[in-house]
């Protein structure tokens, strides 16, 4: 399911929607990603990340935030993950490509996943939740 | 919200207790008729919530580039006890220490022929975008002695002149960095970043002296008109944005723990004197060391340039000054007679020392603080001095900058980046980004006045303006 993409003048806020905790977690990477980077189907890399948290709101930003130092350090640029929810435990494969500066450096930058707002809730048949990155 | 307000004087407003459950005293803001039309309501019950945090004192505050943000607004002044305040990473932002310097040079518009040469240059050697990475990386023990100096550690290192440290808010440095609180992510992140710009509003600008209000003031500072000058606009980079992150989950806990409830997540906070409290603080000193150190880099590979271009001593291009807008600083100030420490917290908000206030640089104690306002790209930035007023009304803060009206998405939709380059390019702003999507993103259109805010401060007297600076050439990431 798509995220839209909220008006907020100074930052970026999204609202993510799916079917499952998992499948939300996974399309809020992916938000995350494509605010970044734009969309990024060039997977050549991949890797196994781990984050704990002792609510599934923090477990969620504490996850977003990890892509925001791996990306950094690694010098990566993501495309999408997959996620295992177990209690408050996320283990997740990430995809994307080595950062290069003639392709990538006009992305933007995300200083950081802001707790604002950040709820998960129950709509209908879905869970959603909107996210503010700090811009 | 808004049918609570009341107005107090020309540009200065009240929000009364009871505009939010909670509040323990009111919030204040400055703002004139024109900049209502873009005041958003979320932000004024942002300035609510920051009044309802345990230790405030007087009232919270706004400047007249509020907008809504995370925590406090953007343009959001908090100051708090020591003894029963909290300290919050809501009330300083990711970009610890994102700030603004400005440095002079002896050139003109007249000898500045090659200004595409400049800007190319200055953006071939600057590091400029996200991801991008210093030439040099720097090493553990470097970096310990950035976080435990600032600029002092780069001017030692030979790059800038000694000067410089007088021309900058704290010396540029903060004594509470604590090291030890810098987790290693953040250490990662820092280590191959600084002396890089980075993207978003951050820039490198070379400006014009276009007007001088205040001729002793400006004369004290080094500017005169036309003369040409260069403004860096950047901040902590991956290392405080880390910081922030890092202390976030820390005192998320600490709020629960020490019972403080509160009315956004963001404000998130511990009591000052808590371990948790002191930890952040001495966390975000040591990042906004990084940041100050890391605006000394940038404006060594300016003066350097410069040099070679035009012949210009590296001597001739003193600082004027060096402001950060985004911290938490413990300050001595006066409230209801009573001389007492305090931690203001300023997210989007500058500091603006009136004359005769501890802290200011040698020769400046009848004038005042040096307060620059960037404006945003292609539109005049501003210099103006701290104030009495500032002291009395504001904990001595002012505002920052212009602030959006536009949201990023729609100023892409809305604007074509080529466009709105070969306009500036017709109004004699040369403009080298990394992107046409990021011009877009900074057009002049998406954000507020700078003169309007400006204006509004100046009416208020809180800062008063000294000149007014254009660009002539940018870079940005």
């Amino acid at each position: 399911m798509p995220y839209t993409e909220l008006d907020h003048t100074a930052d970026v806020l999204v609202r993510v929607t799916a079917g499952s905790l998992e499948e939300l977690f996974e399309e809020s990477a992916r938000a995350m990603f494509e605010t970044m980077y734009g969309e990024n189907t060039a997977l050549t890399e991949e890797q196994d990340v781990t984050v704990s948290a002792d609510t599934k709101d923090e477990l969620l930003c504490a996850f977003l935030s990890e892509f925001l130092y791996l990306s950094e350090v690694d010098g990566m640029v993501f495309g999408n993950v997959t996620v295992t929810l177990h209690e408050n435990i996320c283990s997740a494969t990430v995809r994307g490509t080595p950062f290069i500066r003639e392709k990538h450096a006009g992305g933007t930058e995300i200083k950081g996943v802001s707790y604002s707002g950040l709820t998960i809730r129950e709509v209908n048949n879905h869970v959603e939740v909107d996210i503010l990155f700090d811009v | 919200m808004l049918k609570n307000i009341r107005q107090i004087s020309d540009v200065e407003w009240e929000l009364p207790i009871g505009s939010v459950p909670g509040m323990h005293v009111p919030g204040r803001f400055f703002l004139s008729e024109e900049l209502f039309a873009t005041l958003e309501n979320g932000a004024l019950t942002q300035l609510a919530n920051i009044a309802t945090l345990p230790g405030i004192v007087k009232y919270a505050l706004a400047m007249p580039d509020i907008h809504w943000g995370y925590g406090f607004p953007i343009g959001g002044v908090g100051a708090f006890t020591v003894d029963e305040g909290i300290i919050s990473p809501g009330g300083v932002g990711f970009d610890i220490n994102c700030g603004v310097r400005l440095l002079t040079t002896p050139l003109t518009t007249a000898d500045l022929g090659k200004k595409k040469d400049l800007i190319q240059a200055l953006f071939n050697t600057v590091p400029t975008g996200v991801g991008t990475r210093a030439e040099k990386t720097v090493s553990q023990h470097d970096l310990d002695g950035i976080m435990e100096q600032g600029a002092g550690w780069v001017v030692e290192d030979g790059r800038g002149l000694p000067g410089d440290l007088d021309r900058c808010e704290d010396f540029g440095c903060m004594k509470e960095a604590s090291i030890e609180n810098v987790s290693e992510k953040a250490r990662k992140r820092g280590l191959p970043q600084c002396g890089t710009l980075g993207s978003g509003n951050h820039f490198l600008e070379i400006q014009r002296v276009d007007t001088v209000y205040d001729e002793t003031a400006a004369k004290a500072f080094g500017l005169a008109p036309d003369q040409i000058c260069v403004m860096i606009h950047c901040g902590s980079r991956g290392l405080g944005h880390q910081v922030c992150t890092d202390h976030l989950r820390t005192l998320e806990s600490a709020t629960k723990r020490y019972q403080i409830s509160l009315p956004d997540r963001q404000l998130t906070c511990a009591p000052i004197t808590s371990p948790e409290g002191e930890a952040y603080f001495g966390a975000m000193a040591a990042a906004a060391n990084y940041a100050w150190a890391n605006r000394q880099i940038i404006t060594h590979m300016t003066r350097e340039i410069i040099s070679g271009m035009f012949g210009v001593a590296y001597e001739e291009m003193p600082l004027v000054y060096d402001v950060t807008h985004n911290v938490a600083k413990r300050e001595e100030h006066v409230t209801d007679g009573v001389r007492q420490e305090l931690v203001v917290h300023r997210k989007g908000a500058t500091r603006a020392f009136g004359p005769d206030t501890p802290g200011l640089p040698p020769g400046l104690n009848t004038i005042g603080q040096p307060v620059l306002i960037p404006g945003s790209m292609g539109t005049p930035s501003y210099v103006l001095k701290g104030t009495a007023g500032a002291m009395e009304k504001t904990f001595g803060s002012t505002c920052h900058g212009a602030g959006r009206v536009l949201s990023r998405s729609t100023a892409k939709k809305e604007g074509n980046g080529a466009k709105i380059r070969a306009n500036l390019a017709k109004q004699g702003i040369y403009v080298k980004a990394t992107s046409n999507m990021i011009i877009a993103e900074e057009a002049p259109e998406a954000y507020k006045s700078s003169s309007a805010v400006v204006d509004v401060v100046h009416r208020a007297g809180i800062a008063e303006k000294v000149a007014r600076i254009r660009p002539v050439g940018v870079i940005k990431g």
